[in-house]
């Protein structure tokens, strides 16, 4: 996996990146069938993973949708 | 692997070209979100002939125009209480914060969501590990945790890198000394003014805070905490190192911080800002080494998407080399040099309060002082330093005279009035310091009239 700048992501990094993207997709189409616990433990990662994304280059969009 | 001095070291490392790629990919991000989702944005933008695909290099940047404060606050009169300035819905956001006050009257007000949070604090990590905070830190954070944002960031960047907080609020400033004392707190955030006088205090409790177990200050707040002799002040008082912050609640966190090798300025965070220093009358660029008006756009926070603000903060930017720590992020020299709007003019000499203060705080001795400014005989300016020298041992009356020749030789003869107050009588600060008193009527050498 390479990052916006062309660098390939080391397997830890690309992961972190992968994780993201598959937490965000779960909220973003599975979210309202989780129980509150769950949805909102998963939405506070997201926000941290946001991080990770965003400082190994990747375009993380914006979680506003989601409700982070 | 050995543990990296950095928070993020593939960017505060990365070749400046590379750095200003990633600024430009992030631009263009930017504009697009504001563009699609902020109508005080989205109008400036098309009126400018902007659009994020137009920005083909950073030099585009200048296209955009200048946010200002006073649009900002316009915008929250005639849509409030945030002004059109949103770019989701306020049901998403988590936190509301003001600004603290320091200039208009009316604070501006913001928002921001979890992922913003996470984002804030994340700025805060760059320098609180910067300057060597770690997992084993025991930090003690002296703030009132208000709607005033100030240290609620550092509070969450220190849960983030592990390091054991200790909560200040609500707190008088004894208890506070007693509990970074018996806590063994290792890191102290606070304001420079504030950790004078929690060593102040320290000495009338008898407390020797430099054998004490604190390592490191972080300072915020003020430009004080890059004047040196005001810093070389609290790391003698508190036998500890202090590195300076700043940021602003317009942006939420942080904007640059003093890394461990503490060379005399700031690194700007320049991953997820762009900086810019211009001349406030011209509005043009001006070059390293000059000074100059801060501009910020701030990639971080996509609550409330900040694009090229007018900050009225002072800077000389220098680049990344003047500093050995190997990070690419350019540096602001000596710090916030003070705000456009503190200027003071009397009798046709500017002055600024962190020049006062630095030849104020070059006197040990002075405990305390305040800067009065009054109108003489119902025409003429004056301007006085009252001091507290609270060791009645010291020779007062030479300290004076020192001073009144030291502030007239900095600032072309301009005669200052010394005097010494009563020790105890000026007033302490636990944030902000307002050591600026201004009570003329009159200002200013064509006798203009001062609007009430």
């Amino acid at each position: 996996m390479k990052n916006t700048m062309g660098v390939e992501l080391t397997p830890a990094e690309a992961s972190l990146v992968e994780c993201y993207e598959r937490l965000a997709t779960t909220l973003r189409e599975e979210g309202g069938h989780l129980p509150p616990f769950a949805r909102r433990n998963a939405t506070k990662a997201l926000a941290a993973l946001w991080q990770v994304a965003n400082g190994l280059d990747m375009e993380p969009g914006q979680l506003y949708a989601v409700g982070a | 692997m050995a543990e990296s001095p950095y928070w993020n070291p593939a960017h505060e490392t990365m070749p400046r070209d590379q750095l200003e790629a990633l600024q430009l990919r992030k631009l263009r991000n930017l504009v697009e979100w504001a563009d699609a989702r902020v109508s005080f944005h989205s109008k400036r933008l098309r009126d400018a002939g902007v659009t994020a695909d137009s920005l083909g290099s950073l030099e585009d940047l200048r296209r955009i125009p200048f946010m200002t404060r006073d649009q900002w606050m316009q915008s929250q009169l005639e849509a409030p209480p945030y002004g059109a300035i949103l770019a989701a819905e306020p049901e998403g956001a988590i936190r509301y914060h003001t600004t603290s006050g320091t200039t208009g009257k009316t604070p501006i007000r913001v928002l921001d969501s979890m992922k913003d949070w996470e984002w804030i604090a994340e700025m805060w990590c760059y320098g609180l590990w910067g300057f060597g905070v770690r997992p084993a830190d025991v930090a003690f954070i002296a703030f009132g945790y208000s709607t005033f944002i100030g240290f609620w960031g550092l509070h969450y960047a220190c849960e983030k890198l592990g390091a054991l907080v200790l909560p200040g609020g609500a707190m008088t400033t004894d208890v506070r000394v007693k509990t970074i004392m018996d806590m063994g707190a290792t890191v102290v955030a606070s304001t420079p003014t504030y950790a004078l006088r929690m060593a102040q205090e320290a000495k009338t409790l008898g407390i020797d805070l430099a054998a004490g177990p604190v390592q490191r200050l972080i300072l915020s707040g003020e430009p004080a905490g890059s004047i040196p002799a005001t810093k070389a002040l609290i790391e003698k008082q508190w036998g500890a190192k202090a590195a300076d912050t700043a940021g602003m609640t317009e942006l939420g966190t942080i904007m640059v911080f003093e890394c461990d090798r503490q060379p005399g300025g700031m690194h700007i965070i320049e991953d997820h800002y762009i900086e810019e220093v211009v001349d406030p009358a011209t509005d043009e660029p001006v070059p390293y080494g000059e000074m100059g008006e801060r501009v910020v756009t701030s990639f971080g926070r996509g609550f409330i998407p900040v694009l090229r603000y007018r900050t009225r903060d002072f800077v000389v930017k220098v680049p990344h080399d003047r500093c050995p720590c190997g990070r690419t992020f350019d540096i602001y020299d000596g710090g916030l040099r003070g705000r456009v709007d503190d200027m003071k003019l009397v009798r046709g000499t500017n002055v600024y309060p962190r020049a006062v203060e630095a030849i104020v705080r070059d006197h040990p001795e002075i405990d305390e002082f305040q800067t009065r400014l009054f109108t003489e005989e119902g025409i003429r300016d004056e301007i006085e330093v009252l001091v507290e020298i609270p060791d009645p041992s010291v020779d007062g009356g030479s300290i004076l005279e020192a001073l009144g020749k030291e502030l007239a030789g900095a600032h072309e003869g301009l005669r200052f009035g010394v005097r010494q107050a009563e020790t105890g009588s000026l007033p302490r600060f636990e944030l902000k310091a307002k050591r600026v008193v201004d009570e003329r009527t009159v200002i200013g050498t064509e006798g203009e009239r001062r609007q009430q």
